[in-house]
């Protein structure tokens, strides 16, 4: 089991800088998930931390050790590839041991530790199939297997799950999960999905541009985003963001979007006039009033029942408006609705010029870091 | 007594259904039939056409007679073909030439293809690619003129380096026993480049993945290119495997009418300069046709050992 430290990491390629000078301190058996929309850097990062790519600037260390001038082969990593990158020409077995081969590992071991990993990943039955026979879980499953017969310090994960059609990709997440419950080794996970994200990780690092945007638990990165960028990345659908300007009235501090005046928490420092963006999520804004809540006035456009919840699509201040809803079993009231409520203390604000959060809200996760 | 209307009924709709798709096909795609009309040509003035012509193999063949009016004479050529020395030693020859083409020549490519997979700096790659590519584009006769010069008891390259150590001069072109080194080596030396494009291209379609997957497991360049790169374009090398044991039988022929001598006949003389002496300057067209024909069937045979025996040991096979 290992720590991984990255210090001020930066990459080039020649004149383009992509990683941007990177912290982050991953700790023994936790598993971490970089998450970012394409282009953000974060699989060049878990490519230095692998060694694939050369570090430009900065340090990288596991297990205390400085890990930039060691061969990949020996930072004891081992990595799961997005393409499950096994060789077509060997079966399940001969692909699980190619790495413990290589490393001359005796025999009679390598054929315990195949039978091991095959029965744990449940690939017994197709030892003898070569890759092509195997369908795209069951190749996931002998990718990972491969990572988990040499027992490394630390996994990578590089999206291994978005090659797989919706509903593996929730098998798969579970299966990653009970395995890293069960393995209790350091990982480290790329992925563009915020939901494998939020149900994963111990802490998540969402980055944007070459640069961490947070670093914290899922629900607190939920519940308390540093910025409009993390705001509409993690939660599905989406956080609603309206443009607006702080203004004070007998009730306290509102934002006038439209017709309606939405109240923001007191937690919001008074600076009337401000120019601010409001997040509202979906999920938290409700049809019939709650004790502290703002009414606003909308013209729906469609419902979109998902069974249990119904996601309306309304227009607030000619900006789309998201509401997700329970339907209790049926959607048929929820064609009329033309005022749904905004509870004041679900309402993030935003500076609208730097994009940061003004105020935290909601209790704190203990394990929250930022 | 049973009805067999409905089934011939049924037939004829099946047909008239095909045929009504394939029209339908055609007017939809007819760019696609008229980018393949080229080739579908060439094949049938080229290759089909001529094997009318096949016929004289079995016939007494006379230039004023014309294919169809001469008779036919059963094995004859045949019969008369095996029993010519000359005809077993061209076969001898031609087996011992291809076979040794295949042992020498075949790996060359793969190796120069590995070789210049590993060189990383682009300037040099593409020089040293352009060298060896370059032998290819250079016309048969240049080729043998080259091979001639250079192997020249007095003034050639070859022996001007074996004078260097004290050796004496070797009329190569003319001593049997160095005709078949001489026409293999010079035949690599002009072909193993251009053929490595294959295999490069094969190496460049090898998910680079693999690759890395192997760097983090820790394997060496060697190991990478003998464990990953090898077997993964093998399904490549065995359908060109199987193209050259289809051609085995068709020994570059221009180039040792070139370079071939009545003296050196003895282990350069194969079929298809066999059948040229025979067919253009004696005018034998009949026997000419009759070793052709052997030769064709022999090597039909030979493509479909090797692909069969392909199908079955590696799953790759050209049908």
């Amino acid at each position: 089991m290992a720590t991984v430290v990255l210090q001020g990491v930066y990459k080039r390629f020649g004149a383009v800088e992509v990683v941007h000078g990177i912290d982050l301190e991953v700790s023994e058996n936790e598993f971490v998930v970089l998450v970012g929309p394409s282009g953000c850097g974060k699989s060049t990062t878990l490519r230095m931390i692998a060694g694939l790519e050369e570090i430009s600037e900065g340090s990288l260390s596991i297990d205390g050790r400085v890990m930039n001038r060691v061969a990949p082969k020996d930072r004891d990593v081992a990595m799961v590839f997005q393409n499950y990158a096994l060789y077509p020409h060997l079966n399940v077995a001969d692909n699980i041991a190619f790495g413990l081969r290589i490393r001359k590992v005796p025999k009679a071991e390598i054929v315990r530790s195949i039978r091991e990993i095959a029965e744990v990943l449940g690939l017994v039955d197709y030892l003898d199939r070569r890759p092509a026979d195997l369908s795209g879980g069951q190749r996931q499953r002998v990718a990972m297997g491969r990572a988990i017969v040499r027992h490394p310090k630390v996994f990578l994960f590089d999206e291994p799950l978005s090659n797989l059609d919706a509903k593996l990709r929730t098998q798969m997440r579970a299966e990653v999960h009970r395995l890293h419950n069960r393995l209790a080794v350091t990982s480290i996970y790329v992925t563009h999905d915020q939901v494998e994200a939020m149900t994963l990780a111990d802490r998540i690092v969402v980055m944007k541009d070459g640069r961490i945007e947070q670093i914290g638990a899922p629900m607190d990165l939920f519940v308390n985003p540093r910025n409009t960028f993390v705001a509409g990345f993690i939660g599905s659908p989406p956080m609603n963001q309206f443009r607006g300007t702080l203004e004070i009235g007998a009730d306290g501090q509102a934002v006038t979007l439209g017709n309606s005046r939405i109240a923001v928490p007191a937690s919001v420092p008074k600076c009337p006039g401000r120019e601010v963006v409001l997040g509202i999520r979906p999920e938290h804004v409700v049809t019939a009033p709650t004790g502290n809540s703002s009414p606003v006035r909308v013209a729906l456009d469609l419902v979109e029942p998902l069974g249990s919840d119904a996601l309306l699509h309304a227009t607030l201040a000619g900006e789309p408006f998201v509401v997700k809803v329970d339907t209790h079993g049926t959607i048929g009231h929820l064609a009329g609705i033309s005022e749904v409520h905004v509870p004041t203390e679900a309402v993030k604000v935003f500076d609208a010029g730097t994009g940061r959060v003004l105020h935290r809200a909601g209790p704190r996760p203990e394990n929250g870091s930022d | 007594m049973t009805d067999v209307s409905p089934p011939k009924q049924d037939a004829a709709a099946h047909w008239r259904r095909r045929v009504g798709w394939l029209a339908d096909h055609f007017r939809a795609e007819w760019q696609l039939y008229v980018m393949l009309a080229p080739m579908i040509i060439w094949f049938a003035v080229f290759l089909y056409k001529p094997m009318y012509g096949l016929q004289i193999a079995f016939k007494d063949y006379s230039v004023f007679r014309g294919i169809a009016a001469s008779p036919w004479v059963g094995f004859e050529h045949f019969e008369t073909l095996f029993s010519n020395p000359q005809f077993l030693r061209a076969i001898k020859n031609t087996i011992v030439i291809s076979t040794l083409s295949l042992i020498f020549g075949f790996p060359v490519p793969i190796l120069l293809a590995l070789m210049f997979n590993e060189i990383l700096n682009e300037v040099y790659k593409r020089t040293a690619q352009t060298i060896v590519y370059l032998p290819h584009f250079i016309s048969t006769v240049i080729i043998a003129g080259i091979v001639i010069t250079a192997f020249s008891p007095s003034a050639g390259i070859v022996n001007t380096v074996l004078g260097w150590f004290g050796i004496d001069s070797i009329y190569f072109l003319i001593k049997p026993e160095w005709f078949r080194p001489i026409f293999i080596g010079s035949g690599i030396w002009q072909e193993a480049g251009f053929s490595s494009i294959v295999f490069l291209a094969a190496i460049a379609g090898v998910n680079p993945s693999l690759y890395e997957s192997a760097v983090v497991d820790g394997a060496s360049r060697w190991q990478m290119a003998w464990k990953i790169t090898i077997p993964v374009i093998m399904p490549t090398i065995i359908i060109m495997l199987i193209i050259r044991i289809g051609n085995l039988m068709e020994v570059g022929f221009e180039l040792i009418i070139l370079l071939y001598q009545p003296a050196t006949y003895q282990t350069a003389d194969v079929i298809n300069t066999f059948i040229y002496r025979q067919g253009l300057q004696s005018g034998q067209y009949d026997l000419a046709a009759a070793a052709g024909f052997f030769n064709a069937v022999v090597a039909f045979v030979l493509v479909m050992i090797a692909n069969s025996l392909s199908k079955r040991y590696s799953r790759t096979s050209l049908w």
